[in-house]
């Protein structure tokens, strides 16, 4: 009788078992000795997965990228100079329009080949190539103007743009724009993105797995660090291991396990975090990205609310962003102060016109004819003051504070929660009153590939934040800037651009983009690059 | 029972074609397409491209055919086992559910292998247990173990026997202990389930009129349990384990978010916000071919464990 049961159990027992047995995988490509440091952060690009660093905007990766693969000239994070790396010096023709260089001539790369101006050479025509195939990628911005490279001998070469872009030295020390050995562009781009980088920096990219994490080793032999590197020989690091963890709670307590030495999430720290972090001996590493800030762009086209400059200048003033600051993140936390966040180079101040005015915001809701309802909101010719604002994948505490920031001066500020997929099909159509967009760039050109109409990333958006009798003005001070050839130039340039989108309510600056990482006791020597990254080759794992 | 069975299988491939076409056509219905999300992510958006870097841009991506051509394109494909490739992540669909899939099947397996052990042991237990207030209580846990949310119930776990005790790792998806607190998570719904209906059971074979000449007989009511009671009362589990396959796909996807594990789950929660049709569509083969099987399984097993029942004719 009880034969009949047994297969019942023990069937599926077995069965299920199996499953689970036959697909664990062996562990143990665990390094035992050595110094391994393990960075934990937050969930990797799931939508374009590469590492290619000509494809990359994903700040993490540019984070990899710095320390695998090198660029001709690196940028001084305190001055925002740019000073030599693998080019030893330069010069700039007077026409803005011939950039040579005169490279290092001690330099490999870690698959064995010599960096010279050949290697040069192919890596900026291959770059051109995929941006001529995919216009779309994202390095193109940095190329612009680019035409062609001239091999003058063994280690100078000649890079030669066809038209001026003012921003092209500091490109050529951007991850975006390193340059890789001659082998990793025989290969297609779809092999780069997934982890076939051969650089000359002082850690080798040995394994890349998508939404896993990734391990670097030390680069034995490397002696060519530029001068922002405190430690010029190999590494003190034998590896890094890298693992992206998107669940916030389970992140930290990685590192609060010890399990993880450097804590690197998105978005700053809490409060709350902050503290249980700092209580437990971690070191909070913070810098501001250059770049703009966050920053709310207007829609001022049609019959929107905000096409009255009056409103937007209520806006302006409707914003309290030192609370933003104090209370979304803590008492530390810098306030935003202009168009740029400050580590941006010809940053201007806007701290006067940025200051938080409900009283005069009223003052000029009334004079421009929106009177209060008894429901606290303004209305005119029987139309409310609603702006809506498209949030995707989650509203946060940030925008919750601003809406209830803008209903104290009875402006009704719709959150609407969408998709991916929907925030991009609504800003490409103008379906908004405020959006956002950044990236990340130390150098004021990147304005160029979020508010210049010609070149931005989305013409919708910078074409939507000037009034049509603007935007000549604007297109202006944008050509200023792109082909100004003296540091003068461009200073005035951007410094009036950055008065225009204030004092015209074309942007409104919300918070500085501080990037946080918390790193452990053990963790010494972490540096920040111009461009928001750390150099891994200076740090050093101690006993705390 | 040939007949039965070709007759399963037919109704099978007609669920299968069913699943696979309903998913293509919902993915194309979703607002924004995948050529605007491609470009978004690379740092560009479509309104910024002229006419013919719209083009080129689709080319690359391989988006340049019609709504019907795809879907053949894709249906096509996928009977002769090629599933195409995945936009985002450059790589053909079938290597990444060879990567993928045993790492969810690893945690699906073990995990239903723990709801059964749980849900069949606390039933079990809730029967037996004679003292009131322990019987009630007992009894209760089901519903509470299917109203803990998922999620929550993950980083409870992750806080105690990772962060806490440090038994097993908070996350990954290496080697056997990294798949026990995962597996744990995502039993414990299904557990619940198997608990609530096996109670019942029981207390409607308890008043069988067997079970009276069981103890008439002069049996322990261990074995009257054990004999009579749960093999009459466990027939309704059969049923439901087919159902907790399906689930156990869906739990997958926040598990292992949480557990930061790479496996379907969590491949299909991502493919679908970027619309990566390819990859969406092998998944949902997948997972509705497992379905489809094990509970076909489950209906032939029946006749085997309750000969009561018959998939063939009775002859009168």
């Amino acid at each position: 009788m009880s034969k009949r049961q047994l297969p019942f159990g023990a069937v599926l027992t077995a069965c299920a078992l199996a499953l689970s047995l036959v697909s664990c995988s062996p562990s143990g490509d665990k390094n035992p000795a050595g110094k391994t440091l393990n960075i934990a952060f937050f969930g990797d690009n799931t939508t374009l997965v590469s590492v290619d660093p000509f494809q990359v905007y994903w700040l993490e990766h540019r984070v990899l990228l710095r320390n695998v693969a090198e660029s001709l000239t690196d940028q001084d994070p305190a001055t925002g100079k740019i000073i030599a790396w693998l080019a030893k010096s330069w010069e700039v023709s007077d026409d803005a329009l011939t950039y040579t260089f005169h490279l290092r001539d001690d330099v490999t790369f870690s698959n064995g080949e010599r960096f010279d101006a050949r290697a040069v050479k192919t890596a900026f025509d291959s770059n051109k190539a995929l941006a001529t195939e995919l216009p779309a990628t994202f390095g193109a911005t940095y190329l612009a103007g680019y035409d062609h490279a001239e091999v003058v001998d063994d280690f100078t070469v000649k890079l030669v743009l066809a038209k001026p872009n003012a921003g092209f030295l500091q490109a050529t020390s951007t991850t975006n724009l390193s340059i890789l050995a001659p082998a990793s562009y025989a290969l297609s781009a779809k092999e780069r993105s997934l982890g076939k980088i051969i650089g000359t920096g002082p850690f080798v990219l040995q394994s890349y797995t998508p939404e896993v994490g990734a391990h670097l080793t030390k680069r034995k032999g490397y002696a060519w660090a530029s001068a922002n590197m405190k430690n010029q020989g190999e590494a003190h690091l034998d590896a890094v291991d890298i693992s992206y963890i998107p669940e916030e709670s389970v992140r930290n307590g990685l590192f609060l396990q010890g399990k993880a030495d450097i804590l690197w999430p998105r978005n700053p720290f809490s409060e709350v975090d902050l503290k249980l972090l700092q209580s437990k001996g971690a070191t909070i590493q913070s810098r501001s990205l250059p770049g703009p800030a966050l920053n709310l762009y207007p829609n001022t086209r049609g019959e929107r609310a905000l096409a009255d400059k009056q409103v937007r200048l209520a806006l302006q003033k409707s914003i309290d962003r030192k609370s933003y600051a104090s209370t979304v993140y803590n008492a530390e936390f810098p306030v935003v102060d202009g168009i740029f966040d400050v580590t941006t180079p010809y940053f201007k101040s806007q701290g006067p016109k940025l200051v938080y005015d409900p009283k005069g915001a009223e003052q000029i809701l009334d004079a421009a004819g929106w009177t209060k309802g008894a429901d606290g909101y303004r209305q005119k010719n029987g139309k409310r003051l609603s702006l809506s604002y498209n949030i995707s994948p989650a509203e946060t505490a940030g925008d919750v504070l601003i809406q209830d920031q803008l209903r104290k001066v009875g402006i009704d500020l719709k959150l609407s929660v969408v998709t991916r997929a929907e925030w991009i099909a609504n800003n490409s159509a103008g379906n908004y009153d405020l959006t956002i967009n950044y990236m990340t760039r130390a150098d004021p050109i990147i304005l160029q590939t979020i508010l210049d109409p010609r070149t931005a990333n989305s013409a919708t958006l910078a074409t939507n934040i000037y009034e049509p009798q603007v935007l000549d003005q604007a297109k202006g001070l944008f050509d200023a800037g792109i082909t100004a050839t003296q540091s003068q130039q461009r200073a005035d340039a951007y410094g009036n651009l950055q008065d225009l989108l204030i004092n015209e309510g074309s942007a409104f600056p919300i918070y500085e983009r501080v990037w946080q990482a918390a790193t452990s006791s053990k963790v010494k020597n972490f540096h920040w690059t111009a461009e928001g990254f750390a150099l891994l080759g200076d740090i050093e794992i101690g006993t705390p | 029972m040939t007949r039965y069975l070709m007759g399963r299988v037919g109704q099978a491939i007609l669920v299968l074609w069913g699943a696979y076409s309903i998913t293509y056509f919902i993915l194309y219905l979703l607002p924004g397409d995948t050529l605007s999300i491609m470009l978004s992510a690379s740092g560009i958006e479509a309104d910024a491209l002229s006419v013919e870097d719209l083009a080129k841009a689709r080319a690359y991506y391989g988006l340049d055919k019609g709504l019907f051509e795809q879907y053949f394109d894709l249906l096509l494909g996928a009977l002769h086992g090629d599933f195409g490739q995945s936009l985002s992540l450059n790589r053909p669909v079938a290597e990444l559910l060879v990567e993928r899939l045993p790492q969810t099947l690893s945690l699906a397996g073990l995990a239903i292998v723990l709801s059964l052990l749980g849900g069949i042991g606390l039933a079990y237990l809730a029967a037996y247990v004679r003292w009131k207030p322990l019987k009630v209580a007992l009894a209760r846990l089901p519903s509470l173990g299917f109203s803990v949310p998922v999620f929550w119930m993950g980083l409870l776990l992750i806080q105690v026997f990772a962060f806490g005790l440090g038994w097993f790792p908070a996350t990954g998806s290496r080697g056997f202990e990294s798949l026990v607190l995962p597996a744990v998570t995502l039993a414990i719904p299904s557990a619940a389930v198997y608990a609530q209906v096996l109670q019942r059971s029981f207390q409607g074979v308890w008043n069988q009129s067997y079970i009276t000449t069981a103890f008439a007989k002069g049996l322990s009511r261990g074995q009257v349990q054990a004999r009579h009671g749960f093999k009459n009362a466990a027939l309704p589990i059969l049923t439901l384990i087919g159902l907790q396959v399906g689930n156990t796909v869906s739990g997958a996807v926040l598990v292992e978010t949480i557990f930061a594990r790479s496996g379907i789950g969590r491949l299909a929660q991502e493919a679908v916000l970027r619309q990566d049709i390819p990859v969406v569509l092998a998944i949902v083969s997948v997972s509705a071919a497992a379905f489809v099987v094990v509970n076909l399984l489950v209906d032939l097993l029946y006749p085997w464990f309750d000969p009561r029942i018959s998939h063939t004719p009775k002859v009168s």
